[in-house]
């Protein structure tokens, strides 16, 4: 058949595909592959390769640093996932109403994630600042004494959250609208005929039928959390005294500054496994009866 | 009538609005003042506002190429990836041969690929290929975005094939179709796929930490990084720097907010 260029078929797959199927198995595919590899090896750099089994994997388990930065992710995650989750919901049904108090609310809340980590860290660093920051003058003109938001050991991930929640909640937002504004308007026509309230309709409609929408955001949220770096890295260094040093940062530690390139791939495959397990999770809901 | 509940709500709303405005005031107020102000009078809302950190950021910092090798960074970025992944997509979405079908789920698994767990093998890469601490290192990984050729996919698809057909039998080759036809036609598509692009390839920090070691490389969000390293407790001129790493991306949020909304609503893609 000619209608297709039937004759060059061949050639034209190959030349469209091939930039990207390069591109991705060259730095995508192949560092994973490569990292599983790698894994298995005791490796520094300038030494020989020597294969190890699975010791990597089993020092991670008794490896007090690495124990206490995966308690400190999942500390991050537990916490930080309902917060935003929560926030960008009720950012939602602000944003959502097709008023001027809506738009404005809607460019608001999402600009901070426009932001980079970098950028976003480094104003945060300074709102906590000990002496001149913005959260401390607060609370120093209200009568109360400062707080070491980044230096007291018990409150640093607290910081790292808030400036987390003020950075990304938009996000959540902007998927959740997106939901609402996909549940036809009859629906809620229709139990206002009926008397429903506000409060009732939130509970009886929106938050029911926003059930795909949530579970997606919730996955989302819980994959972003664990891979946590960035604002971490910026705010505290993982400091104070370690108590906010996170998974990705261990990892970027054991590579580049104790160049256990092996050992640092097997807690990358370990971080990776996790963030696949819960990726999975959405591929295991129930699929939607009204499809 | 009004009920008070409904006052509640609209001061609710108002406290949040400005308590998300508040982080993004404090950094213009801090980056105007001059280094003194900032210290001894840190939350007066009068004062003489100065250009002087602005200038400093751009005289006596390497910001200035920082933003430039970012925007190099970003733009070759967004360039390349709408292009291959178009192409791609294309293939996806027209070209029907056995283990089309495979190769798509192939590519799609990529979704859950988290960049964080590559560093430590792209760096090894990146080295082994002599690309270490260069531009093209930060940029060659972000190249393959699953999501945009599955975007991509999807809106080819729902191309009627008419047009293409009777471009065949004037005798159009495949490239030609492409480039005058589909292309064209999925304007909005290639424009979500190029934002999420930008936006990622100039906020990406991690990758950039790692491939790039000498200071006059460093795309802007590393730069940024250390400058809490160089300038301490300079915070007016971080702050002014700060404000000068963003400029690029409030730009585009005011200029293209629906679209930007829009692809971020689609993909549910996430850094």
């Amino acid at each position: 058949m000619l209608l297709h260029g039937a004759d060059h078929k061949k050639r034209d797959i190959l030349f469209f595909s091939l930039p990207y199927l390069t591109v991705y198995v060259a730095f995508m595919v192949f560092p994973v592959v490569y990292g599983f590899y790698l894994s298995f090896f005791d490796w520094n750099i300038l030494s020989t390769k020597v294969f190890v089994g699975l010791k990597n994997y089993v020092e991670a388990f008794s490896d007090p640093e690495f124990l206490s930065s995966f308690f400190h992710t999942i500390q991050f995650v537990v916490i930080s996932t309902p917060l935003i989750i929560v926030v960008g919901f009720i950012m939602a049904l602000i944003a959502v109403r097709p008023t001027k108090t809506g738009r404005i609310s809607e460019t608001v809340f999402f600009l901070p994630y426009m932001l980079s980590t970098s950028v976003v860290g480094t104003l945060w660093a300074w709102i906590f600042q000990k002496n001149y920051g913005l959260a401390n003058q607060l609370l120093k003109s209200v009568g109360l004494s400062p707080l070491g938001w980044l230096t007291d050991p018990s409150i640093a991930m607290t910081s790292i959250i808030i400036a987390t929640l003020w950075w990304t909640a938009g996000f959540n937002m902007i998927l959740f609208s997106a939901g609402m504004k996909q549940i036809p308007e009859e629906i809620y026509d229709a139990a206002k005929i009926d008397g429903a309230g506000s409060f009732t309709t939130l509970t009886k409609i929106t938050i029911p039928l926003l059930r795909d929408t949530s579970l997606l955001v919730l996955v989302l949220q819980i994959i972003a959390s664990f891979k946590v770096f960035g604002q971490v890295y910026v705010m505290t260094g993982g400091g104070p005294y370690g108590t906010t040093r996170v998974l990705v940062q261990y990892v970027y530690k054991t590579g580049f500054s104790y160049f256990r390139l092996g050992y640092a791939s097997a807690m990358s495959i370990l971080l990776f496994m996790v963030i696949l397990l819960v990726s999975v999770i959405q591929f295991l809901r129930k699929p939607d009866e009204t499809q | 009538m009004k009920k008070p509940f409904d006052i509640l709500g609209k001061l609710f709303i108002v406290f949040l609005i400005v308590l998300w405005l508040a982080p993004l005031i404090w950094l213009v107020i801090t980056s105007l003042k001059s280094e003194n102000t900032v210290m001894s009078d840190t939350l007066s809302l009068v004062f003489t506002p100065t250009l002087e950190n602005y200038r400093k950021a751009f005289a006596s910092t390497l910001l200035g190429r920082w933003m430039l090798n970012s925007l190099t960074v970003a733009v070759v970025t967004t360039i390349l990836t709408v292009l291959i992944d178009s192409a791609m997509a294309y293939v996806l979405a027209r070209i029907p041969f056995r283990g089309r079908k495979a190769l798509f789920i192939f590519i799609l698994a990529g979704m859950m690929i988290p960049f964080e767990v590559l560093i430590i093998q792209l760096y090894l890469e990146f080295t082994t290929l002599g690309l270490a601490n260069t531009l093209a290192a930060v940029i060659l990984p972000r190249l393959a975005l699953p999501i945009g050729v599955f975007i991509l996919t999807q809106f080819f698809r729902s191309i009627p094939l008419v047009l293409e057909e009777a471009a065949f039998i004037d005798g159009a080759s495949r490239f030609t179709v492409f480039r005058t036809i589909i292309l064209p036609l999925s304007k909005s598509a290639v424009f979500a796929v190029a934002i999420i692009a930008f936006i990622n390839a100039w906020n990406d920090f991690l990758w950039p930490l790692v491939a790039i070691s000498s200071s006059e490389k460093y795309t802007i969000t590393v730069g940024i990084a250390n400058f809490q390293g160089t300038h301490g407790t300079e915070y007016s001129l971080i702050m002014a720097g700060a404000l000068l790493a963003s400029v690029p991306q409030i730009i585009m949020y005011l200029l293209f907010r629906k679209n930007i909304v829009k692809s971020i609503a689609m993909t549910g893609i996430k850094e």
